[in-house]
């Protein structure tokens, strides 16, 4: 039902760390399709544009900066943002290329260009991160966990979970070991029986680290796969409380209250979720339910018209059918 | 694409002999397949010793086109069994002539539903006590509407969301050999799907049949039977139409029985993997719960896709068990999806109380055994008690199982014939006490895929030798209400509405 790999944890540090001015990798993204040079020289902006492109960063980055925002002409602020981003990394100046980013990204969210750039720095960010970290202290349990993490990635279960367990030898202590040990353990196998040992090692976890909310939530999980509404009503709700932007929680919550055929309960989760992800129809699907049942038809009505709205929007599962040859 | 999701196949009793004879399917000639030699469906009668012998040529049944699925009435009353039979482009209405033969009276029946049709099933929606007829349409197709899919390097079969959704068609039964098409008028033709399977039964216990139709990549219908000829579809506030994430799913087989004997109709659904199956419990409201986590199926059937479905009790102890025919409709899955296979094994699951256990590894090699198994029928054909199932597989040999488990148990066979109901009793209920045992069996019209089955009901009995009564609840417009007793035990016997006994 819900990613059992919350990333944000992992994303949000990097971003932090580009924000606040961490030098990016020295090289510039080269432009897939260069921006056609721009018809009105004399105009400040395409000016400052055109020279930025002829490889004079440093005087025109300020320019771009300070004007990208609020162009009026999309394909101008596009350009112009592609451009400062560009020159930013070059520069190495992180909180330039994520102003920019940021800018593309809302501006342009689907382009190929726009997306590949943001992949290409945050990647080379985080590679230059981790190769500082692996330099500046080897032996810490920071770089065995970013190893381990990086075999996951490669989904090599066995090799991961051996190195996870070598941290906790030394570290047993050690908060979000046994949480990903867990969350191995049920990427690897879908069976009752690596359910019950990924269920120990999140148990485990909240020893640890009682204020897990990702544990919680996976143990939630586990019980409602099995049917267990009672305990997965309660670690969703725990889930919830820990965390309390954790919009999947809110879901679950709900979703295994009307499941237990508790929809008035449900109802407050379920709200709580629509209102943070309105775009998802799951919500505005069991929302509907909890309403219908507990006889607010016209709220039922509305939920149901956004799951509807919201579900020819969502991206299909089976994969879409590819485009003829040309 | 129709090359991806055939072939359906039936038990029927066509000359009345009480053996189940076997109607099997096959993809003829159409405009966008030629076939190199010549190709048409079989309908092979029972010997009486484990073989059977084809009759097609003599029957005058092979079909006309690019055959899907076969759902067999005896829509004129007569007593003998008629097979309407889903085709693209065209579909067929064999009338049995009651001599070894059928007539094609589709012409004049008026029920061809042109374009491409998959599963169909008949029952009496207006309570007339005459089989009306409903049809799955599945996409607007034809071999100049065909998209290609696939790669430059490699072709292969577009998924539904290539074709637009179509209405299927409702017919209304004249009683003198014609039919309406009243899709529109009765509701059913506003909703615009992609469907595979059909299933009418009772779901509310208002006396009129309701249709839960399974659509693929479009939520399911469950059109709520208002009487006075209008459907109203209810899917969406009955919880059956989409998954709990609010998204429409690949559905595909359907069926309905009562699991937990609470008197109310529950409902099955089979999709593609990843994707779960459901069993919906009935809340007795118009409304259900997904239970498909709580009882195992949820689970068990996450890696397959489903097709052909039926709830019966295999091993006669008197509770419903489910069997399910899997296959995934895409050849290149394999190369797409890691873990998912085109050809899969089916699944049988036992009954045991709040639970289904998966007793597949159990069950014979069949069940470990790849298929690419689409209709499954369900019937006795060596009239031992146990039943048997028979399955369509997709350019393969089909399947006959012999139920070897069935017979250890007592049974009882029952088949019901309407008299002002309709004949095939389609709607009826089965109560029964044996002993301890209370037990109850319905009779839907269709379900599974694109199959029909064997129109008996066989009521396990454990190992319990005496069955002390059956309740017989005939459907409107009779209505009646029949309790019948001194009744034998491992042997079928016929009950005609209103006899009050049994022969």
């Amino acid at each position: 039902m819900c990613p059992l790999g919350r990333r944000r944890h992992l994303l949000l540090p990097v971003l932090a760390l580009a924000i606040g001015g961490f030098v990016a990798s020295g090289q510039a993204v080269p432009a897939a399709k260069p921006p056609a040079r721009p018809a009105a020289p004399a105009d400040p902006i395409a000016l400052a544009l055109a020279r930025a492109e002829e490889g004079y960063c440093k005087e025109n980055l300020p320019v771009l900066r300070r004007t990208m925002h609020r162009l009026q002409d999309k394909n101008l602020q596009y350009k112009a943002g592609m451009t400062a981003a560009r020159c930013a990394m070059g520069m190495r100046d992180g909180t330039a290329v994520m102003e920019a980013l940021l800018l593309l990204r809302t501006q342009f969210p689907q382009d190929p260009e726009v997306l590949y750039t943001a992949a290409h720095f945050l990647s080379s960010l985080a590679n230059q991160a981790a190769q500082e970290l692996a330099r500046t202290a080897p032996e810490s349990h920071q770089v065995a966990k970013f190893n381990a993490q990086s075999l996951e990635s490669q989904q090599r279960w066995e090799d991961a979970l051996a190195a996870y367990r070598k941290i906790l030898e030394q570290h047993p202590k050690l908060p979000e070991i046994h949480f990903l040990i867990g969350r191995i353990l049920l990427e690897r196998a879908a069976t009752p029986d690596a359910a019950e040992q990924a269920r120990a090692e999140l148990l485990r976890e909240l020893e640890v680290n009682p204020k897990n909310a990702s544990a919680e939530f996976v143990l939630g999980e586990i019980a409602r796969r099995s049917g267990q509404w009672d305990e997965a009503i309660q670690r969703f709700a725990r889930a919830s409380t820990l965390d309390v932007g954790f919009a999947e929680a809110y879901l679950a919550l709900g979703m295994t209250l009307s499941s237990a055929s508790k929809y008035a309960e449900a109802i407050a989760p379920l709200e709580r979720y629509v209102k943070i992800v309105p775009d998802n129809p799951a919500g505005h699907y069991q929302l509907a339910i909890a309403y219908a049942r507990t006889g607010n038809k016209p709220a039922a009505e509305r939920e149901l018209e956004l799951q509807r709205k919201t579900a020819e929007k969502a991206p299909q599962r089976r994969a879409p059918n590819s485009a003829p040859p040309q | 694409m129709p090359e991806t999701v055939g072939p359906g196949c039936a038990f029927l009793d066509y000359d009345n002999d009480g053996w189940m004879d076997i109607y099997l399917v096959n993809s003829g000639p159409c405009d966008f397949f030629k076939p190199s030699k010549p190709l048409r469906n079989a309908l092979y009668r029972n010997n009486r010793n484990g073989t059977f012998t084809d009759v097609t040529e003599k029957a005058g049944v092979p079909g006309n086109a690019y055959g899907q699925g076969v759902a067999v009435g005896d829509y004129n009353g007569d007593g003998l069994p008629d097979i309407f039979l889903t085709q693209y482009p065209r579909c067929i209405l064999y009338r049995n002539n009651g001599d070894g033969t059928f007539t094609d009276v589709t012409a004049k029946a008026g029920v061809a539903a042109p374009g491409w049709a998959t599963s169909a099933t008949w029952f009496d929606y207006d309570n007339d006590g005459r089989l009306d007829l409903f049809v799955c349409g599945f996409t607007e197709y034809s071999k100049e509407k065909n998209v290609y899919c696939g790669s430059k390097q490699m072709r292969s079969y577009c998924m539904p969301n290539a074709y637009p959704a179509v209405s299927s068609w409702l017919f209304h039964n004249n009683g003198d050999g014609t039919f309406t098409d009243v899709s529109k008028e009765s509701g059913i033709a506003k909703e615009l799907g992609k469907a595979w399977g059909v299933v009418a039964a009772d779901v509310n216990n208002d006396g009129l049949l309701d249709l839960f139709v399974a659509n693929d990549k479009v939520q399911n219908y469950l059109f709520a039977n208002r009487g006075k000829g209008r459907f109203e579809e209810v899917g969406l506030w009955g919880g059956v139409a989409v998954n709990a994430m609010g998204l429409a799913r690949s559905g595909m087989g359907v069926d309905a029985a009562d699991i937990n004997n609470d008197g109310w109709l529950d409902l099955f659904l089979t999709n593609v993997d990843n994707e779960t199956f459901s069993l919906y419990r009935n809340r007795k409201d118009m409304t259900f719960d997904d239970l498909a986590i709580p009882t195992g199926i949820g689970a068990a059937t996450m890696p397959y896709s489903g097709w052909g479905v039926k709830f019966f009790d295999y091993d006669n102890d008197g509770d419903v068990d489910l069997l399910i025919a899997n296959g995934h409709p895409d050849t290149m899955v394999e190369k797409r999806i890691h873990g998912v296979r085109y050809a899969e094994p089916m699944l049988l699951f036992r009954h045991t109380g709040d639970k289904f256990e998966n007793v597949s590894a159990k069950s014979g090699p069949i069940f470990a055994t790849d298929l690419a198994a689409r209709g499954m029928a369900t019937g006795d054909f060596d009239n031992d008690g146990a039943v048997d199932v028979l399955v369509g597989v997709n350019d393969g040999a089909p399947v006959l199982l012999r139920n070897n488990i069935g017979r250890q148990n007592h049974w009882l066979g029952v088949r019901l014939i309407g008299k002002k109901a309709n004949i095939d009793a389609v709607g009826a209920r089965i109560t029964y006490q044996a002993g301890d045992l209370r037990g109850s069996a319905y009779k839907a019209g269709g379900g599974s895929y694109a199959s029909s089955h064997d129109p008996r009901i066989v009521l396990g009995l454990g190992m319990r030798t005496k069955i002390d009564w059956l309740e017989i609840t005939w459907p409107q417009p009779s209505g009646k209400v029949e309790r019948i007793d001194k009744l034998p035990v491992d042997r079928y016997i016929i009950i005609v509405e209103g006899e009050g006994k049994w022969r």
